[in-house]
């Protein structure tokens, strides 16, 4: 939102404030606001929209949760109704601004490693980036050579046909044709998606080829299942999104963890869900994960993690 | 006297008397009514145009002699912020109304092969998750509100009482019960714009 829409969105909510009192009288006022730009009006009906929509979710009130009125002063016992994982996301963001570690290894690599629910952008030498998920471990060799250790990464890579960019992850060697793709480790399987050119994966032996618009899952030496993605999806957990096709609770849990630094696990192998998360709202609320995906989520015993099982 | 148009109240042309589908020749119980939606005719016209109306503003206007010759207290009907709000909610449920069909369009192209593209194999539990996701949104947003906040949000949005009867009801001050509206309809705005910008 550009600052202007943020002003306009700001007056149209004040507008929704005022038009929604029963004896509200202005209405020349408002629609000399309207008037003054097509703008006000979009604004204001979306904003009533979302009210309305918001209004259908509030809980019809019980009968004996009547407001009393001698209970109901400005008390700070209000606000025990605040969530606690609110201290989540700050810690996450705090992660974020601090554990970034950097060491170089005697041959010369370069090692970058992530807190779970912290990301980093790697500025390569000859202009290509990387950008290392959370939970992630990527050793750098030289501007041409990489290998993921752990977790999931985001390459965007210069390509020179001479020179290609390979990278070593999950035992395979992927080699790049001019290329945006994505590549996540998880258990023994590789997953690599590209957004833009094209990857090559062993070359010298199954030499499986990942044009834009696909994904393949498997493992090296083993089967690659090739099937289409959104080029959009591609590298969207960098905007706070990650998707699952087919995976079990377990993997879910150790992705989610990797992804916004809460503890979750599962020992649930045998559940399989498809289906794509914000994560937002998981760093306020773990428990947020029930509905959405019908699962249930405790707090782990005896400690601050939290365990996923099927419903 | 609020009967049929609460703030709420999603009534439409189905609820119009049948008997009067045009506002010209008004039955004789609306007829103070008609007097006045003839009177202030220009001026509900030039809010359907402000409030986005365009070309669709006649028919709107027609609309809502439907909706108003259909309330249950055609007296209340005939006050001019009466009207006006009724003119402003018919605006709020078209909006509402094009966007479900457009939200509607979308999951249909998605569901087609080649019409759209979406993450194999599964789009159905996803599109299903991203609403329920939107819906866990806004509850979460009201939890974090606290009690107090979300009931007053409820008495005002919901059952259109005014702010200073809210402020008696709950035993607290009118400021108090403006900075929780303010503060419920920036949090519920905050919780849409994070999901609709992923």
């Amino acid at each position: 939102m550009t600052p202007d829409q943020t002003a306009i969105r700001d007056a149209a909510l004040a507008w929704a404030i005022r038009t929604g009192e029963p004896d509200f009288a202005d209405w020349d006022g408002f629609t000399d606001w309207l008037e003054a730009d097509p703008a006000h009006a979009d604004a204001y009906d979306a904003v009533q929209a979302a009210l309305d929509e918001a209004a259908a979710l509030v809980p019809e009130p019980e009968a004996e949760a009547e407001p009393a009125p001698s209970a109901a002063n400005d008390n700070p016992g209000w606000l025990a109704g605040h969530r606690v994982w609110l201290g989540g996301a700050v810690a996450a963001v705090l992660v974020l601004a601090t554990t970034f570690l950097l060491g170089v290894w005697p041959q010369g690599e370069t090692l970058y490693t992530t807190a779970p629910g912290e990301t980093r952008m790697i500025a390569l030498d000859d202009g290509s980036t990387v950008e290392l998920g959370g939970g992630s471990r990527l050793a750098v060799a030289d501007a041409r050579a990489a290998r993921l250790e752990a977790g999931q990464a985001l390459f965007t890579i210069r390509h020179d046909a001479a020179d290609p960019f390979v990278l070593e992850a999950g035992g395979a060697r992927l080699v790049d044709a001019g290329t945006v793709f994505d590549v996540r480790l998880a258990g023994e399987g590789l997953d690599v998606a590209v957004a833009e050119g094209a990857v090559i994966i062993d070359p010298e032996a199954q030499a499986v080829r990942i044009d834009a618009g696909e994904r393949a899952v498997g493992s090296a030496g083993g089967r690659f299942n090739v099937a289409p993605v959104d080029v959009a999806a591609v590298g969207e957990w960098r905007r706070g999104r990650i998707s699952f096709a087919d995976a079990s609770l377990a993997e879910i849990a150790a992705e989610l963890s990797r992804a916004t630094g809460i503890d979750f696990t599962s020992d649930d192998g045998a559940t399989r869900l498809s289906g794509s998360i914000a994560l937002e709202s998981m760093r306020a609320d773990p428990r947020a994960l029930e509905p959405l995906l019908g699962v249930r989520v405790q707090p782990q015993n005896g400690g601050d993690g939290w365990v996923i099982a099927a419903r | 006297m609020r009967a049929a148009f609460g703030p709420r109240s999603a009534s439409g042309p189905s609820n119009a008397d049948p008997a009067s589908p045009v506002f010209e020749p008004p039955a004789a119980p609306n007829a103070p009514l008609a007097e006045a939606f003839l009177a202030e005719r220009d001026r509900l016209l030039r809010f359907l145009r402000a409030r986005g109306a365009g070309e669709a503003a006649e028919d709107l206007l027609h609309e809502l002699w439907l909706r108003l010759s259909g309330a249950a207290d055609p007296e209340a009907a005939a006050g001019i912020g009466y009207m006006m709000r009724a003119a402003d909610r018919l605006m709020i449920d078209r909006y509402r109304a094009e966007r479900q069909s457009r939200l509607r369009d979308k999951a249909w192209a998605d569901t087609q092969p080649g019409l759209a593209d979406n993450i194999a194999p599964a789009p159905g539990p996803e599109r299903a998750i991203a609403a329920r996701q939107q819906v866990a949104a806004i509850e979460a947003a009201l939890t974090d509100l606290g009690p107090r906040a979300a009931a007053i949000f409820r008495r005002h949005r919901v059952d259109g009482i005014a702010q200073r009867d809210i402020a008696a009801e709950f035993g607290v001050s009118l400021s108090t019960v403006e900075s929780d509206l303010r503060r419920a309809y920036a949090r519920i705005l905050e919780a849409r714009k994070a999901f609709d910008e992923v």
